[in-house]
Protein backbone atom coordinates (compact mmCIF):
# COMPACT_ATOMS: atom_id res chain seq x y z
CA UNK A 1 0.00 0.00 0.00
CA UNK A 2 3.16 2.11 0.22
CA UNK A 3 4.43 1.59 -2.48
CA UNK A 4 4.77 3.86 -5.32
CA UNK A 5 2.81 4.10 -8.27
CA UNK A 6 5.19 2.23 -10.20
CA UNK A 7 6.50 0.10 -8.11
CA UNK A 8 3.00 -1.81 -7.91
CA UNK A 9 3.04 -4.64 -9.87
CA UNK A 10 -0.01 -5.93 -9.39
CA UNK A 11 -3.31 -4.00 -7.53
CA UNK A 12 -5.95 -5.71 -5.38
CA UNK A 13 -8.79 -3.15 -5.22
CA UNK A 14 -11.62 -3.94 -2.39
CA UNK A 15 -11.89 -7.64 -3.63
CA UNK A 16 -14.68 -9.79 -2.35
CA UNK A 17 -15.54 -13.37 -2.78
CA UNK A 18 -18.62 -15.60 -1.32
CA UNK A 19 -19.45 -18.90 -1.33
CA UNK A 20 -23.37 -18.54 -0.77
CA UNK A 21 -23.47 -16.12 1.54
CA UNK A 22 -20.01 -17.00 3.11
CA UNK A 23 -17.93 -13.68 2.69
CA UNK A 24 -14.57 -15.82 2.18
CA UNK A 25 -13.12 -12.77 1.22
CA UNK A 26 -14.22 -9.81 2.10
CA UNK A 27 -13.37 -6.31 0.67
CA UNK A 28 -9.17 -6.97 0.68
CA UNK A 29 -7.31 -4.30 -1.06
CA UNK A 30 -3.60 -4.33 -1.17
CA UNK A 31 -0.81 -3.92 -3.28
CA UNK A 32 2.26 -6.13 -4.17
CA UNK A 33 5.60 -4.03 -4.91
CA UNK A 34 7.45 -5.21 -7.91
CA UNK A 35 11.18 -7.11 -7.35
CA UNK A 36 10.06 -8.21 -3.13
CA UNK A 37 8.96 -10.79 -1.63
CA UNK A 38 5.70 -9.97 0.04
CA UNK A 39 4.07 -12.56 2.83
CA UNK A 40 0.04 -12.95 3.24
CA UNK A 41 -0.91 -14.59 6.42
CA UNK A 42 -3.29 -15.25 8.23
CA UNK A 43 -5.34 -17.93 10.58
CA UNK A 44 -6.12 -21.08 8.43
CA UNK A 45 -10.14 -20.31 6.54
CA UNK A 46 -8.70 -16.63 7.11
CA UNK A 47 -9.34 -16.70 3.03
CA UNK A 48 -5.73 -16.66 2.21
CA UNK A 49 -6.15 -19.62 -0.46
CA UNK A 50 -9.05 -17.81 -1.95
CA UNK A 51 -7.66 -14.47 -2.32
CA UNK A 52 -5.11 -16.32 -4.22
CA UNK A 53 -7.12 -17.68 -6.67
CA UNK A 54 -9.18 -14.72 -7.67
CA UNK A 55 -6.28 -13.28 -8.13
CA UNK A 56 -4.81 -15.66 -10.48
CA UNK A 57 -8.35 -16.26 -11.59
CA UNK A 58 -9.14 -20.00 -10.98
CA UNK A 59 -11.98 -18.52 -8.97
CA UNK A 60 -14.26 -15.28 -10.36
CA UNK A 61 -14.23 -12.57 -7.96
CA UNK A 62 -17.59 -11.66 -6.78
CA UNK A 63 -16.36 -8.21 -7.10
CA UNK A 64 -13.63 -5.56 -6.64
CA UNK A 65 -10.96 -5.22 -9.35
CA UNK A 66 -7.69 -6.58 -10.33
CA UNK A 67 -4.81 -4.81 -11.75
CA UNK A 68 -1.12 -6.76 -13.04
CA UNK A 69 1.24 -4.21 -14.53
CA UNK A 70 -1.16 -1.37 -14.51
CA UNK A 71 -3.65 -3.45 -16.67
CA UNK A 72 -6.98 -4.25 -15.09
CA UNK A 73 -7.24 -8.03 -15.75
CA UNK A 74 -10.54 -8.64 -13.70
CA UNK A 75 -11.65 -10.26 -16.64
CA UNK A 76 -9.11 -11.96 -17.91
CA UNK A 77 -9.12 -15.93 -17.97
CA UNK A 78 -6.85 -17.70 -16.04
CA UNK A 79 -4.37 -18.87 -18.79
CA UNK A 80 -3.70 -15.42 -20.22
CA UNK A 81 -2.93 -14.53 -16.80
CA UNK A 82 -0.08 -17.08 -16.63
CA UNK A 83 0.68 -16.59 -20.03
CA UNK A 84 1.10 -12.83 -18.91
CA UNK A 85 3.58 -14.10 -16.56
CA UNK A 86 0.85 -13.70 -13.41
CA UNK A 87 1.35 -17.46 -12.38
CA UNK A 88 0.05 -19.17 -8.44
CA UNK A 89 0.86 -22.62 -7.34
CA UNK A 90 -1.76 -24.86 -5.51
CA UNK A 91 -2.03 -25.25 -1.62
CA UNK A 92 -3.05 -29.14 -2.14
CA UNK A 93 -1.05 -31.41 -4.86
CA UNK A 94 -1.92 -30.73 -8.21
CA UNK A 95 0.78 -32.31 -10.20
CA UNK A 96 -0.13 -34.39 -13.42
CA UNK A 97 -0.12 -38.05 -11.68
CA UNK A 98 0.10 -39.73 -15.10
CA UNK A 99 2.84 -37.83 -15.99
CA UNK A 100 6.39 -38.03 -15.48
CA UNK A 101 8.31 -35.17 -13.23
CA UNK A 102 10.33 -34.05 -16.13
CA UNK A 103 7.15 -33.95 -18.04
CA UNK A 104 5.41 -32.16 -15.54
CA UNK A 105 7.87 -29.24 -15.72
CA UNK A 106 7.62 -29.64 -20.17
CA UNK A 107 4.35 -29.33 -19.77
CA UNK A 108 4.45 -25.59 -18.08
CA UNK A 109 6.70 -24.29 -21.01
CA UNK A 110 5.31 -21.60 -22.49
CA UNK A 111 6.06 -21.16 -26.58
CA UNK A 112 7.06 -24.54 -27.70
CA UNK A 113 6.71 -24.99 -31.10
CA UNK A 114 5.56 -28.78 -30.71
CA UNK A 115 2.84 -27.24 -28.28
CA UNK A 116 -0.19 -26.48 -31.27
CA UNK A 117 -1.93 -29.00 -33.69
CA UNK A 118 -0.33 -27.54 -36.93
CA UNK A 119 3.48 -27.90 -34.32
CA UNK A 120 2.03 -31.67 -33.54
CA UNK A 121 1.04 -32.55 -37.03
CA UNK A 122 4.31 -31.20 -38.48
CA UNK A 123 6.19 -33.22 -36.82
CA UNK A 124 9.35 -34.05 -34.99
CA UNK A 125 12.01 -32.45 -36.66
CA UNK A 126 9.71 -29.04 -36.49
CA UNK A 127 10.26 -29.00 -33.03
CA UNK A 128 12.77 -30.92 -31.87
CA UNK A 129 14.84 -28.43 -30.97
CA UNK A 130 12.64 -26.50 -28.46
CA UNK A 131 12.07 -29.53 -27.03
CA UNK A 132 16.04 -30.13 -26.51
CA UNK A 133 16.33 -26.75 -24.98
CA UNK A 134 13.32 -27.10 -22.48
CA UNK A 135 14.55 -30.34 -21.58
CA UNK A 136 18.15 -28.89 -20.59
CA UNK A 137 16.07 -26.10 -18.78
CA UNK A 138 13.86 -28.65 -16.91
CA UNK A 139 16.54 -30.80 -15.60
CA UNK A 140 18.77 -27.83 -14.46
CA UNK A 141 15.71 -26.84 -11.97
CA UNK A 142 15.52 -30.85 -11.42
CA UNK A 143 18.96 -30.56 -10.24
CA UNK A 144 18.62 -27.73 -8.13
CA UNK A 145 15.91 -29.34 -5.81
CA UNK A 146 17.61 -32.48 -5.77
CA UNK A 147 15.22 -34.45 -8.10
CA UNK A 148 17.30 -35.44 -10.88
CA UNK A 149 16.93 -39.16 -10.02
CA UNK A 150 13.10 -38.96 -10.35
CA UNK A 151 12.96 -37.40 -13.75
CA UNK A 152 11.63 -40.56 -15.39
CA UNK A 153 9.01 -41.16 -12.53
CA UNK A 154 5.48 -40.52 -12.68
CA UNK A 155 4.89 -37.49 -11.00
CA UNK A 156 1.50 -39.55 -8.76
CA UNK A 157 4.23 -41.38 -7.57
CA UNK A 158 6.54 -38.44 -5.44
CA UNK A 159 6.03 -37.49 -1.91
CA UNK A 160 3.93 -35.03 -0.58
CA UNK A 161 6.96 -32.88 0.03
CA UNK A 162 8.68 -33.68 -3.64
CA UNK A 163 5.02 -32.58 -4.90
CA UNK A 164 5.48 -29.48 -3.06
CA UNK A 165 8.75 -28.74 -4.96
CA UNK A 166 7.32 -30.08 -8.66
CA UNK A 167 4.39 -27.20 -8.39
CA UNK A 168 7.25 -24.66 -7.74
CA UNK A 169 9.51 -25.53 -10.69
CA UNK A 170 6.28 -26.10 -12.26
CA UNK A 171 5.52 -22.73 -12.08
CA UNK A 172 9.28 -21.30 -12.87
CA UNK A 173 8.86 -22.97 -16.10
CA UNK A 174 6.96 -20.38 -17.07
CA UNK A 175 9.19 -17.65 -16.46
CA UNK A 176 6.73 -15.54 -14.39
CA UNK A 177 7.11 -12.20 -13.18
CA UNK A 178 4.60 -12.31 -10.81
CA UNK A 179 4.48 -15.75 -8.94
CA UNK A 180 1.52 -16.29 -6.46
CA UNK A 181 3.04 -19.53 -4.20
CA UNK A 182 0.31 -20.80 -1.73
CA UNK A 183 2.15 -22.55 1.40
CA UNK A 184 4.87 -23.62 -0.84
CA UNK A 185 7.03 -25.04 1.97
CA UNK A 186 4.48 -26.49 4.19
CA UNK A 187 6.09 -30.37 4.86
CA UNK A 188 9.22 -29.95 3.11
CA UNK A 189 12.47 -31.16 4.91
CA UNK A 190 14.14 -28.05 6.58
CA UNK A 191 17.10 -28.43 4.54
CA UNK A 192 15.03 -28.19 1.59
CA UNK A 193 13.46 -24.99 2.62
CA UNK A 194 16.42 -23.71 3.04
CA UNK A 195 17.68 -24.58 -0.20
CA UNK A 196 13.88 -23.07 -1.36
CA UNK A 197 14.70 -19.99 0.35
CA UNK A 198 18.04 -19.56 -0.91
CA UNK A 199 16.64 -19.80 -4.68
CA UNK A 200 13.58 -17.71 -3.92
CA UNK A 201 16.57 -14.87 -2.72
CA UNK A 202 17.91 -15.13 -6.19
CA UNK A 203 14.81 -15.29 -8.27
CA UNK A 204 14.14 -11.92 -6.07
CA UNK A 205 17.00 -10.95 -6.67
CA UNK A 206 16.56 -11.12 -10.74
CA UNK A 207 13.66 -9.18 -10.50
CA UNK A 208 10.77 -11.55 -10.33
CA UNK A 209 7.84 -10.64 -7.67
CA UNK A 210 6.53 -13.25 -5.18
CA UNK A 211 3.58 -12.95 -3.23
CA UNK A 212 3.69 -15.90 -0.96
CA UNK A 213 0.95 -17.22 1.71
CA UNK A 214 3.05 -19.08 4.38
CA UNK A 215 2.28 -20.22 8.21
CA UNK A 216 5.66 -20.54 9.50
CA UNK A 217 6.63 -17.12 10.66
CA UNK A 218 9.99 -17.13 10.95
CA UNK A 219 10.42 -18.18 7.36
CA UNK A 220 8.23 -15.10 6.61
CA UNK A 221 10.28 -12.86 8.60
CA UNK A 222 13.56 -14.13 6.62
CA UNK A 223 11.80 -13.86 3.34
CA UNK A 224 9.19 -11.27 3.16
CA UNK A 225 10.14 -7.74 2.60
CA UNK A 226 6.23 -7.08 3.57
CA UNK A 227 3.61 -8.80 5.35
CA UNK A 228 -0.11 -8.63 4.92
CA UNK A 229 -2.24 -10.18 7.85
CA UNK A 230 -6.06 -11.41 6.49
CA UNK A 231 -8.38 -12.85 9.29
CA UNK A 232 -12.15 -13.74 8.76
CA UNK A 233 -12.01 -12.72 5.03
CA UNK A 234 -10.48 -8.98 5.76
CA UNK A 235 -6.98 -7.28 5.76
CA UNK A 236 -6.23 -6.45 9.32
CA UNK A 237 -3.03 -5.01 9.19
CA UNK A 238 0.32 -4.83 7.18
CA UNK A 239 3.94 -3.76 7.77
CA UNK A 240 7.33 -5.95 8.25
CA UNK A 241 7.16 -9.11 10.38
CA UNK A 242 9.00 -6.96 13.26
CA UNK A 243 6.03 -4.33 13.11
CA UNK A 244 3.14 -6.50 12.92
CA UNK A 245 4.56 -8.51 16.03
CA UNK A 246 4.72 -5.11 18.12
CA UNK A 247 0.72 -4.91 17.18
CA UNK A 248 -1.14 -6.81 19.95
CA UNK A 249 -4.52 -6.85 17.97
CA UNK A 250 -2.93 -8.73 15.01
CA UNK A 251 -1.06 -11.27 17.46
CA UNK A 252 -4.33 -12.12 18.82
CA UNK A 253 -5.88 -12.41 15.89
CA UNK A 254 -3.27 -14.77 14.29
CA UNK A 255 -3.59 -16.72 17.43
CA UNK A 256 -6.62 -16.99 18.35
CA UNK A 257 -7.84 -18.13 14.90
CA UNK B 1 -19.15 -65.35 -50.67
CA UNK B 2 -15.93 -65.84 -48.76
CA UNK B 3 -13.98 -63.07 -50.40
CA UNK B 4 -16.82 -61.33 -49.63
CA UNK B 5 -17.08 -62.46 -45.76
CA UNK B 6 -13.31 -61.70 -45.58
CA UNK B 7 -13.44 -58.34 -47.16
CA UNK B 8 -16.23 -57.49 -44.59
CA UNK B 9 -14.08 -58.38 -41.50
CA UNK B 10 -11.27 -55.94 -42.85
CA UNK B 11 -13.23 -53.20 -43.96
CA UNK B 12 -14.95 -53.87 -40.71
CA UNK B 13 -11.84 -54.05 -38.97
CA UNK B 14 -10.49 -50.62 -40.49
CA UNK B 15 -13.67 -48.54 -39.42
CA UNK B 16 -13.56 -49.68 -36.30
CA UNK B 17 -9.35 -49.06 -36.10
CA UNK B 18 -10.43 -45.21 -37.38
CA UNK B 19 -13.09 -45.35 -34.81
CA UNK B 20 -11.05 -46.29 -31.73
CA UNK B 21 -8.29 -44.15 -32.53
CA UNK B 22 -10.37 -41.12 -33.04
CA UNK B 23 -11.82 -41.95 -29.66
CA UNK B 24 -8.44 -42.38 -28.05
CA UNK B 25 -7.53 -39.01 -28.67
CA UNK B 26 -10.71 -37.58 -27.43
CA UNK B 27 -10.79 -39.63 -24.37
CA UNK B 28 -7.47 -41.94 -24.03
CA UNK B 29 -5.44 -38.97 -23.96
CA UNK B 30 -7.49 -35.37 -23.47
CA UNK B 31 -10.27 -37.25 -21.17
CA UNK B 32 -13.25 -36.45 -22.77
CA UNK B 33 -15.55 -39.02 -22.33
CA UNK B 34 -17.26 -38.42 -25.79
CA UNK B 35 -20.57 -40.88 -25.35
CA UNK B 36 -22.06 -39.11 -28.42
CA UNK B 37 -19.06 -40.25 -30.35
CA UNK B 38 -21.40 -42.64 -32.80
CA UNK B 39 -23.29 -39.88 -34.04
CA UNK B 40 -20.15 -38.65 -35.74
CA UNK B 41 -19.66 -41.53 -37.45
CA UNK B 42 -23.42 -41.09 -38.41
CA UNK B 43 -23.16 -37.67 -39.47
CA UNK B 44 -20.46 -38.84 -41.75
CA UNK B 45 -22.06 -41.50 -42.98
CA UNK B 46 -25.44 -39.74 -43.80
CA UNK B 47 -23.30 -36.93 -45.36
CA UNK B 48 -21.35 -39.16 -47.58
CA UNK B 49 -24.47 -40.79 -48.49
CA UNK B 50 -26.43 -37.42 -49.12
CA UNK B 51 -23.39 -36.18 -51.31
CA UNK B 52 -23.39 -39.59 -53.39
CA UNK B 53 -26.49 -39.98 -54.10
CA UNK B 54 -28.92 -38.51 -56.93
CA UNK B 55 -31.71 -36.26 -55.70
CA UNK B 56 -34.61 -38.22 -54.21
CA UNK B 57 -36.95 -37.53 -56.94
CA UNK B 58 -34.56 -40.00 -59.42
CA UNK B 59 -36.00 -42.93 -60.54
CA UNK B 60 -34.59 -45.63 -58.57
CA UNK B 61 -34.38 -43.66 -55.64
CA UNK B 62 -38.08 -42.08 -55.38
CA UNK B 63 -38.89 -44.96 -52.74
CA UNK B 64 -37.06 -42.38 -49.94
CA UNK B 65 -37.16 -39.11 -48.63
CA UNK B 66 -33.85 -36.96 -48.03
CA UNK B 67 -32.44 -33.63 -48.34
CA UNK B 68 -29.46 -32.96 -50.78
CA UNK B 69 -28.38 -36.02 -53.32
CA UNK B 70 -25.55 -33.87 -55.15
CA UNK B 71 -24.31 -36.91 -56.93
CA UNK B 72 -21.07 -36.11 -56.20
CA UNK B 73 -17.86 -38.24 -57.43
CA UNK B 74 -15.25 -40.16 -54.87
CA UNK B 75 -13.61 -39.06 -52.64
CA UNK B 76 -15.38 -36.32 -52.13
CA UNK B 77 -18.32 -37.92 -50.17
CA UNK B 78 -15.68 -38.93 -47.56
CA UNK B 79 -13.99 -35.90 -47.17
CA UNK B 80 -17.73 -34.67 -46.88
CA UNK B 81 -18.28 -36.93 -44.26
CA UNK B 82 -14.82 -36.22 -42.31
CA UNK B 83 -15.74 -32.11 -42.47
CA UNK B 84 -19.22 -33.10 -41.38
CA UNK B 85 -18.33 -35.22 -38.48
CA UNK B 86 -15.92 -32.13 -37.62
CA UNK B 87 -18.54 -29.76 -38.18
CA UNK B 88 -20.86 -31.32 -36.38
CA UNK B 89 -18.37 -31.23 -32.91
CA UNK B 90 -18.36 -27.37 -33.17
CA UNK B 91 -22.13 -27.13 -32.03
CA UNK B 92 -22.31 -29.67 -29.82
CA UNK B 93 -18.77 -29.22 -28.00
CA UNK B 94 -19.94 -24.97 -27.61
CA UNK B 95 -22.72 -26.17 -25.56
CA UNK B 96 -21.50 -29.39 -24.23
CA UNK B 97 -17.56 -28.66 -23.52
CA UNK B 98 -17.70 -24.89 -22.21
CA UNK B 99 -19.58 -25.16 -19.02
CA UNK B 100 -20.21 -28.62 -17.59
CA UNK B 101 -18.27 -30.26 -15.10
CA UNK B 102 -16.39 -33.67 -16.97
CA UNK B 103 -18.83 -35.64 -15.10
CA UNK B 104 -21.94 -34.31 -16.53
CA UNK B 105 -20.23 -33.56 -19.90
CA UNK B 106 -20.27 -37.39 -20.06
CA UNK B 107 -24.04 -37.62 -19.15
CA UNK B 108 -25.10 -34.75 -21.46
CA UNK B 109 -23.10 -36.26 -24.46
CA UNK B 110 -25.37 -39.04 -24.19
CA UNK B 111 -28.67 -37.37 -24.05
CA UNK B 112 -27.05 -36.05 -26.81
CA UNK B 113 -26.75 -39.63 -28.49
CA UNK B 114 -30.25 -40.59 -27.74
CA UNK B 115 -31.93 -37.30 -28.76
CA UNK B 116 -30.19 -37.32 -32.36
CA UNK B 117 -31.17 -40.74 -32.84
CA UNK B 118 -34.81 -39.99 -31.81
CA UNK B 119 -34.87 -36.83 -33.88
CA UNK B 120 -33.17 -38.57 -36.82
CA UNK B 121 -35.40 -41.93 -36.74
CA UNK B 122 -39.03 -39.49 -36.21
CA UNK B 123 -38.10 -36.77 -39.07
CA UNK B 124 -38.37 -38.52 -42.27
CA UNK B 125 -38.04 -36.10 -44.40
CA UNK B 126 -34.88 -34.97 -43.22
CA UNK B 127 -32.86 -38.55 -43.93
CA UNK B 128 -35.96 -40.83 -44.42
CA UNK B 129 -36.47 -41.49 -40.34
CA UNK B 130 -36.38 -45.11 -39.66
CA UNK B 131 -36.14 -46.56 -42.74
CA UNK B 132 -33.46 -44.63 -43.17
CA UNK B 133 -31.45 -44.49 -46.86
CA UNK B 134 -30.45 -47.28 -49.13
CA UNK B 135 -28.89 -47.76 -52.82
CA UNK B 136 -26.11 -45.53 -51.52
CA UNK B 137 -23.84 -45.30 -54.21
CA UNK B 138 -20.10 -46.95 -53.73
CA UNK B 139 -17.04 -45.29 -54.04
CA UNK B 140 -16.04 -45.28 -58.08
CA UNK B 141 -19.03 -47.40 -58.97
CA UNK B 142 -19.06 -45.79 -62.41
CA UNK B 143 -15.69 -46.78 -63.57
CA UNK B 144 -15.24 -50.40 -61.30
CA UNK B 145 -17.80 -53.23 -61.25
CA UNK B 146 -18.64 -53.56 -58.08
CA UNK B 147 -19.87 -56.81 -57.64
CA UNK B 148 -16.25 -58.46 -58.55
CA UNK B 149 -13.61 -59.70 -56.00
CA UNK B 150 -11.23 -56.91 -57.11
CA UNK B 151 -13.66 -54.11 -55.94
CA UNK B 152 -13.77 -55.71 -52.68
CA UNK B 153 -9.72 -55.57 -52.87
CA UNK B 154 -9.96 -52.02 -53.91
CA UNK B 155 -12.40 -51.05 -51.17
CA UNK B 156 -9.75 -52.67 -48.83
CA UNK B 157 -6.85 -50.82 -50.20
CA UNK B 158 -8.98 -47.45 -49.67
CA UNK B 159 -9.82 -48.38 -46.41
CA UNK B 160 -6.41 -49.25 -45.60
CA UNK B 161 -5.49 -46.11 -46.69
CA UNK B 162 -7.40 -44.18 -44.61
CA UNK B 163 -6.41 -46.27 -41.73
CA UNK B 164 -2.71 -45.42 -42.51
CA UNK B 165 -3.87 -41.61 -42.35
CA UNK B 166 -5.20 -41.72 -39.07
CA UNK B 167 -2.71 -43.71 -37.29
CA UNK B 168 -0.20 -41.18 -38.90
CA UNK B 169 -2.28 -38.10 -37.86
CA UNK B 170 -2.91 -39.85 -34.09
CA UNK B 171 0.86 -40.53 -33.27
CA UNK B 172 1.78 -36.74 -34.15
CA UNK B 173 -0.31 -36.13 -31.86
CA UNK B 174 -0.38 -38.30 -29.23
CA UNK B 175 3.51 -38.48 -29.34
CA UNK B 176 4.53 -34.71 -29.54
CA UNK B 177 4.29 -31.86 -26.73
CA UNK B 178 1.04 -31.28 -27.72
CA UNK B 179 -0.47 -34.90 -26.86
CA UNK B 180 1.36 -34.17 -23.73
CA UNK B 181 -0.57 -30.79 -22.68
CA UNK B 182 -4.01 -33.10 -23.71
CA UNK B 183 -2.94 -35.38 -21.00
CA UNK B 184 -1.66 -32.97 -18.27
CA UNK B 185 -5.26 -31.06 -19.09
CA UNK B 186 -6.78 -34.86 -18.71
CA UNK B 187 -4.63 -35.67 -15.45
CA UNK B 188 -5.46 -31.71 -13.94
CA UNK B 189 -7.50 -29.66 -16.04
CA UNK B 190 -7.27 -26.35 -13.11
CA UNK B 191 -3.28 -27.21 -13.05
CA UNK B 192 -2.97 -27.07 -16.89
CA UNK B 193 -4.99 -23.67 -17.11
CA UNK B 194 -3.23 -22.12 -14.67
CA UNK B 195 -0.18 -23.37 -16.19
CA UNK B 196 -1.46 -21.00 -19.32
CA UNK B 197 -3.36 -23.63 -21.11
CA UNK B 198 -6.29 -23.12 -22.40
CA UNK B 199 -8.77 -26.11 -21.99
CA UNK B 200 -11.78 -25.62 -23.49
CA UNK B 201 -9.82 -24.51 -27.17
CA UNK B 202 -7.73 -28.23 -26.57
CA UNK B 203 -11.03 -29.93 -25.80
CA UNK B 204 -12.94 -28.33 -28.82
CA UNK B 205 -9.99 -29.22 -31.22
CA UNK B 206 -9.44 -32.67 -29.80
CA UNK B 207 -13.89 -32.77 -30.49
CA UNK B 208 -13.20 -31.33 -33.96
CA UNK B 209 -10.63 -34.05 -35.01
CA UNK B 210 -12.47 -37.22 -33.52
CA UNK B 211 -15.31 -35.70 -35.15
CA UNK B 212 -13.73 -35.57 -38.70
CA UNK B 213 -12.23 -38.81 -38.08
CA UNK B 214 -15.40 -40.44 -36.79
CA UNK B 215 -17.27 -38.78 -39.45
CA UNK B 216 -14.46 -40.70 -42.39
CA UNK B 217 -15.31 -43.76 -40.59
CA UNK B 218 -18.89 -43.67 -41.15
CA UNK B 219 -17.88 -42.47 -44.71
CA UNK B 220 -16.33 -45.49 -45.40
CA UNK B 221 -19.32 -47.80 -43.74
CA UNK B 222 -21.39 -46.63 -45.51
CA UNK B 223 -19.93 -46.43 -49.09
CA UNK B 224 -19.49 -50.46 -48.62
CA UNK B 225 -22.70 -51.06 -46.89
CA UNK B 226 -24.93 -49.10 -49.39
CA UNK B 227 -27.35 -48.62 -46.24
CA UNK B 228 -27.56 -46.51 -43.02
CA UNK B 229 -30.38 -45.74 -40.63
CA UNK B 230 -30.72 -45.05 -37.08
CA UNK B 231 -30.56 -48.67 -35.98
CA UNK B 232 -27.27 -48.80 -36.92
CA UNK B 233 -25.92 -45.98 -34.75
CA UNK B 234 -28.14 -46.37 -31.22
CA UNK B 235 -25.86 -45.27 -28.30
CA UNK B 236 -24.28 -48.85 -27.39
CA UNK B 237 -22.06 -48.89 -30.62
CA UNK B 238 -20.51 -45.80 -28.37
CA UNK B 239 -20.39 -47.99 -25.21
CA UNK B 240 -18.43 -51.22 -27.90
CA UNK B 241 -15.73 -48.60 -28.83
CA UNK B 242 -15.41 -47.48 -25.16
CA UNK B 243 -14.53 -50.51 -24.21
CA UNK B 244 -12.37 -51.57 -27.18
CA UNK B 245 -10.39 -48.86 -25.96
CA UNK B 246 -10.12 -49.66 -22.27
CA UNK B 247 -9.46 -52.95 -23.22
CA UNK B 248 -6.75 -52.28 -25.50
CA UNK B 249 -5.03 -49.44 -23.53
CA UNK B 250 -6.30 -46.05 -22.81
CA UNK B 251 -4.05 -43.22 -24.58
CA UNK B 252 -1.93 -45.61 -26.56
CA UNK B 253 -2.75 -45.82 -30.44
CA UNK B 254 -1.29 -49.05 -30.88
CA UNK B 255 -3.68 -50.06 -27.78
CA UNK B 256 -6.60 -48.23 -29.74
CA UNK B 257 -6.22 -50.80 -32.65
CA UNK B 258 -5.82 -53.88 -30.41
CA UNK B 259 -9.23 -53.39 -29.04
CA UNK B 260 -10.80 -52.47 -31.59
CA UNK B 261 -9.44 -55.88 -33.05
CA UNK B 262 -10.09 -57.54 -29.88
CA UNK B 263 -13.96 -56.35 -29.25
CA UNK B 264 -16.07 -54.95 -31.73
CA UNK B 265 -14.62 -57.01 -34.28
CA UNK B 266 -13.52 -60.21 -32.53
CA UNK B 267 -16.97 -60.22 -30.57
CA UNK B 268 -19.26 -59.81 -33.57
CA UNK B 269 -17.14 -62.24 -35.19
CA UNK B 270 -17.51 -64.94 -32.25
CA UNK B 271 -21.52 -64.08 -31.93
CA UNK B 272 -21.42 -64.72 -35.85
CA UNK B 273 -20.01 -67.79 -35.80
CA UNK B 274 -21.85 -68.77 -32.94
CA UNK B 275 -25.21 -67.72 -34.96
CA UNK B 276 -24.33 -69.55 -37.98
CA UNK B 277 -23.66 -72.85 -35.88
CA UNK B 278 -26.72 -72.52 -34.51
CA UNK B 279 -25.44 -73.25 -31.07
CA UNK B 280 -29.02 -72.24 -29.33
CA UNK B 281 -32.19 -69.76 -30.20
CA UNK B 282 -30.58 -66.81 -32.82
CA UNK B 283 -31.77 -63.92 -30.51
CA UNK B 284 -30.32 -65.46 -27.71
CA UNK B 285 -26.54 -65.22 -28.81
CA UNK B 286 -26.62 -61.73 -29.88
CA UNK B 287 -28.08 -60.55 -26.14
CA UNK B 288 -25.35 -62.97 -24.50
CA UNK B 289 -22.79 -61.01 -26.62
CA UNK B 290 -23.87 -58.42 -24.89
CA UNK B 291 -23.58 -59.70 -21.63
CA UNK B 292 -20.46 -60.99 -22.95
CA UNK B 293 -19.00 -57.54 -23.41
CA UNK B 294 -20.27 -56.18 -20.53
CA UNK B 295 -18.08 -58.80 -18.27
CA UNK B 296 -15.48 -58.28 -20.38
CA UNK B 297 -15.08 -54.84 -19.50
CA UNK B 298 -15.78 -55.09 -16.00
CA UNK B 299 -13.28 -57.78 -15.82
CA UNK B 300 -10.75 -55.47 -17.42
CA UNK B 301 -11.61 -52.73 -15.33
CA UNK B 302 -11.59 -54.91 -12.35
CA UNK B 303 -8.10 -56.61 -13.01
CA UNK B 304 -5.89 -55.00 -16.07
CA UNK B 305 -7.39 -51.08 -15.96
CA UNK B 306 -4.50 -50.16 -17.87
CA UNK B 307 -5.62 -52.69 -20.86
CA UNK B 308 -3.35 -54.39 -22.71
CA UNK B 309 -0.94 -52.12 -23.72
CA UNK B 310 -1.04 -49.48 -21.17
CA UNK B 311 -0.32 -45.61 -22.28
CA UNK B 312 3.53 -45.86 -22.33
CA UNK B 313 6.25 -43.68 -19.65
CA UNK B 314 7.84 -41.24 -21.24
CA UNK B 315 11.44 -41.64 -20.71
CA UNK B 316 13.88 -38.93 -22.39
CA UNK B 317 17.40 -39.42 -23.64
CA UNK B 318 19.99 -39.03 -21.08
CA UNK B 319 17.54 -39.51 -18.27
CA UNK B 320 19.40 -41.41 -15.26
CA UNK B 321 16.92 -44.10 -15.07
CA UNK B 322 18.63 -47.08 -16.68
CA UNK B 323 16.30 -49.91 -16.29
CA UNK B 324 12.64 -49.50 -17.24
CA UNK B 325 10.26 -50.39 -14.81
CA UNK B 326 7.08 -51.61 -16.34
CA UNK B 327 4.45 -49.35 -15.76
CA UNK B 328 3.18 -48.34 -12.24
CA UNK B 329 -0.75 -48.17 -11.50
CA UNK B 330 -1.78 -44.95 -10.27
CA UNK B 331 -0.88 -43.88 -6.66
N1 LIG C 1 -15.23 -23.62 -2.94
C1 LIG C 1 -15.64 -23.22 -1.72
N2 LIG C 1 -16.95 -23.31 -1.36
C2 LIG C 1 -17.37 -22.90 -0.17
N3 LIG C 1 -16.58 -22.38 0.78
C3 LIG C 1 -15.28 -22.25 0.51
C4 LIG C 1 -14.73 -22.68 -0.76
N4 LIG C 1 -13.40 -22.41 -0.74
C5 LIG C 1 -13.13 -21.88 0.45
N5 LIG C 1 -14.25 -21.78 1.21
C6 LIG C 1 -14.32 -21.24 2.56
O1 LIG C 1 -13.70 -19.96 2.54
C7 LIG C 1 -12.96 -19.77 3.74
C8 LIG C 1 -11.57 -19.37 3.40
O2 LIG C 1 -10.91 -20.46 2.84
P1 LIG C 1 -9.40 -20.37 2.33
O3 LIG C 1 -9.05 -21.68 1.73
O4 LIG C 1 -9.24 -19.19 1.48
O5 LIG C 1 -8.61 -20.18 3.69
P2 LIG C 1 -7.05 -20.07 3.95
O6 LIG C 1 -6.80 -18.75 4.55
O7 LIG C 1 -6.28 -20.41 2.73
O8 LIG C 1 -6.84 -21.19 5.04
P3 LIG C 1 -5.62 -22.22 5.25
O9 LIG C 1 -4.55 -21.48 5.95
O10 LIG C 1 -6.21 -23.28 6.13
O11 LIG C 1 -5.20 -22.72 3.93
C9 LIG C 1 -13.05 -21.06 4.52
O12 LIG C 1 -13.98 -20.88 5.57
C10 LIG C 1 -13.56 -22.08 3.54
O13 LIG C 1 -14.41 -23.00 4.15
MG1 LIG D 1 -5.07 -21.90 2.15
Amino acid sequence: MSAQPDQRMLVAEDISRHFEGMHAVDGVSLAVPRGKITGLIGPNGAGKSTFMAVVAGTLPASSGTIRFEGEDITRLPTYTRARRGLVRTFQLPSEFARLTVLENLLVAAPHHRGDSLFGALMGKRYWLKDEETLVDEARGLLKRFGMSAKESDYAGLMSGGQKRLLEIMRALMLHPRCLLLDEPMSGVHPRVVEQIQYYLQSLRADGLTILMVEHELHLVEQLCDSVFVMAQGKLIGSGTMASLRRQREIVDAYLVG
Amino acid sequence: MNTYYAANLLIYAGVDIIAVLALNLQFGVSGIVNFSFIVFQAAGAYAAAVLSMPPHTAADYSFQVYFGGYQLPFPIPWIGGALAGGVLAIPVGLVVLRKLRSDYQAIALLVTSIIANTVINNARPFLNGAAGLALVPQPLQDQVDTNTDSYLYLYIALTAVCVGLVWFLAARIVNSPYGRTLRAMREHELAATALGKNPVALKMTMFMVGGAIAGLSGAILVGFLTVWAPSTWLYPETIILFAALIVGGRGNNLGAILGALLVPVGFEEVTRQLIRMNVGPPNVIPALEWVAIGLFILGFLWFRPEGVRPEPRHVFEGSPETELVENVGTA
